[in-house]
């Protein structure tokens, strides 16, 4: 059990960060990304094709970092291509498109980056070894999680910050009203392209150190991350509640561990782990159907 | 530090403003035709119509909602023709017919209102609800006499609509606009509280001299209130009473007059405008 427990935590943080981005573009600028598919893997392979290049891990980190910013910027930039002068909110083809387009074109992009499909980091320094020898502690088990808890908890709080900042006031706007926010001057394809950076940044940073922490960059290894991220976005907001854009933040990281936990106990009960994405896209179903069932219920 | 700045209320000037939808395709539409209006600082003016006759097309050509086909839109010394809509909105406050197009309705009324002080200035990095802006706020609501005031925290999808509206016309112009639009504003509120936003809205028009265009089917609101009368029918001004002018008119002649320069289209109309 403890081990379950303990490899629940591990993913359900390292991977926190991609549902964060997740729900920054899907609850607060309302814009369902796909890039996130193309983004993680190419926070791992930028990471990993470093420090297999002997650069530093802190180096590698944050340059797969400004990737993931990048990616979702070629997201923004699309999004303003295909949808012309339509200014409809709601339409979201465009948005789809955008993603689906930068999604594909990052297959190729992480392939080249890697120069083969997977790039493994095995007796190598990560950053994870760097952090430890600061304060003189192995980084396995507990020790990892803790640092990633704190790492997590810093991001949330920064997130936190952004998000009540003037400029995050126009960007939450950005997806809960866009024409009221152009009438109050502010340009929307602006806060709508630095939103998808900051997600996809976000999402970068989670494939970096799950590269770092699982040994290895894999081509592969995005696929299903939109829906792995909306599942520990609808649980989290199921489970530990909206109240505010503060508490909504501790909500989605939970959501990322309780989905893990599933995910272990699952494997751990006999599930194929090819089954998993069917199992996932169940769950997401579930999880979103749970308040229009709840209302049903109470109505009849 | 200025928390609202003071913009004087400025002038606004139409040359020949044509606005055709769908050029050169079967549904072409020529919704304005050839306007010219010049509107001074500070004036109050009311815009009636029937449907189609291009009333809120005007107002979204000034506010830049959509590029003109041709002519020029002058605000103060500004030739705004071609400003795309957010910067012009930096000058002009609006507020819609719909009460849930103001607001923003997942975030709390103090980040609504913060977003409308932000309105004429750069949103930079520094945080969005200040107490020095949440003391301006307090102020400004506490004139709507709806309780607000105490509710900073509230989410803003838990208000009436005659709530959310009257907090429209607020965000509309608590950072002090040089131009109010207002298409509409009282048409999907109950009668009660259509006079009552309606009265707020004449206290901060005349208290602050806002140069303001109301969009309005009433016409009997369209007499009470402004200084100025201006009816629209086919994409052109057909009518334009100065106030005194105004001032010896009825609905009935109102309807009259109407009658004389939309013709035909009379017997549809009338359904239309409700007196």
């Amino acid at each position: 059990m403890q081990v379950i427990i303990q490899s629940a935590l591990l993913q359900g943080l390292v991977y926190s960060f991609m549902v964060l981005g997740v729900f920054i573009t899907f609850r607060v600028l309302d814009f369902p990304d796909l890039t996130v598919d193309g983004s993680l893997p190419l926070g791992a392979a930028v990471t990993a094709a470093m420090i297999a290049g002997g650069h530093s891990p802190l180096l590698a980190t944050l340059t797969g970092v400004v990737a993931g910013l990048c990616a979702g910027f070629v997201t923004g930039f699309l999004h303003l291509l295909l949808k012309g002068g339509e200014s409809d909110a709601t339409n979201y083809g465009p948005k789809l498109l955008a993603g689906i387009l930068t999604m594909t074109a990052l297959y190729t992009v992480n392939l080249r980056i890697m120069g083969r499909s997977n790039v493994p980091l095995l007796g190598v320094q990560v950053i994870f070894d760097k952090i430890g020898a600061l304060f003189s502690i192995s980084m396995f088990g507990w020790n990892l999680i803790i640092a990633l808890a704190v790492l997590a908890l810093a991001v949330k709080y920064l997130l936190d910050w952004l998000l009540h900042t003037e400029f995050g006031l126009c960007l939450q706007a950005t997806g809960d009203n866009e024409s009221m926010i152009r009438a109050m001057g502010t340009n929307t394809n602006v806060t709508r392209i630095v939103g998808l950076g900051l997600a996809n940044a976000l999402v970068a940073l989670s494939g970096s150190l799950v590269a770092q922490q699982q040994g290895f960059a894999d081509v592969g290894m995005g696929i299903g991350t939109i829906v792995a991220g909306l599942a520990g976005v609808i649980m989290g907001e199921v489970l530990f509640g909206v109240r505010s854009v503060s508490w909504v933040l501790f909500s989605v990281i939970g959501g990322s561990i309780v989905y893990r936990l599933l995910i272990a106990v699952s494997l751990r009960l006999g599930i194929a782990p090819t089954d998993l994405k069917l199992l996932t896209a169940v769950l997401v179903v579930v999880a979103l159907s749970v308040p229009t069932v709840r209302k049903k219920v109470i109505h009849s | 530090m200025k928390v609202a700045p003071h913009d004087a209320p400025e002038a606004l000037e139409l040359t020949g403003i044509r606005k055709v939808f769908f050029p050169g395709t079967a549904n072409e539409v020529v919704a304005l035709d050839g306007i010219d209006l010049q509107v001074p600082a500070g004036q109050f003016v009311s815009i009636i119509g029937s449907n189609g006759s291009g009333k809120s097309t005007l107002l979204n050509a000034v506010a830049g909602t959509f590029p003109v086909t041709s002519g020029r839109i002058v605000l103060g010394d500004r030739d705004v023709t071609r400003q795309p809509d957010y910067v012009r909105s930096r000058s002009i406050g609006r507020v819609f017919q719909d009460p849930r197009a103001g607001t923003a309705p997942d975030m709390t009324i103090e980040e609504n209102l913060a977003l409308a002080l932000l309105r004429t200035k750069r949103s930079g990095l520094g945080m969005g609800v200040t107490n020095r802006r949440r003391a301006v706020m307090r102020e400004q609501l506490a004139r709507l006499g709806m309780g607000l005031e105490g509710r900073l925290k509230a989410g803003v999808a838990k208000l009436s609509g005659g709530q959310r509206q009257a907090m429209s016309l607020l965000m509309a112009t608590i950072a002090e606009p040089s131009l109010l639009l207002l298409d509409e504003h009282t048409a999907a509120l109950d009668p009660k509280v259509a006079a009552t936003i309606m009265e707020l809205t004449a206290e901060i028009v005349t208290e602050r001299h806002l140069t303001t265009l109301m969009v309005t089917h009433n016409m009997e609101l369209a007499l009470r209130f402004g200084d100025r009368l201006i009816m629209m029918h086919a994409g052109r001004i057909v009518l334009d009473l100065s106030h005194d002018q105004k001032q010896a008119l009825q609905v009935p002649d109102l309807i009259e007059k109407f009658h004389e320069v939309a013709g035909e289209a009379f017997a549809v109309d009338r359904l239309l405008l409700d007196t």
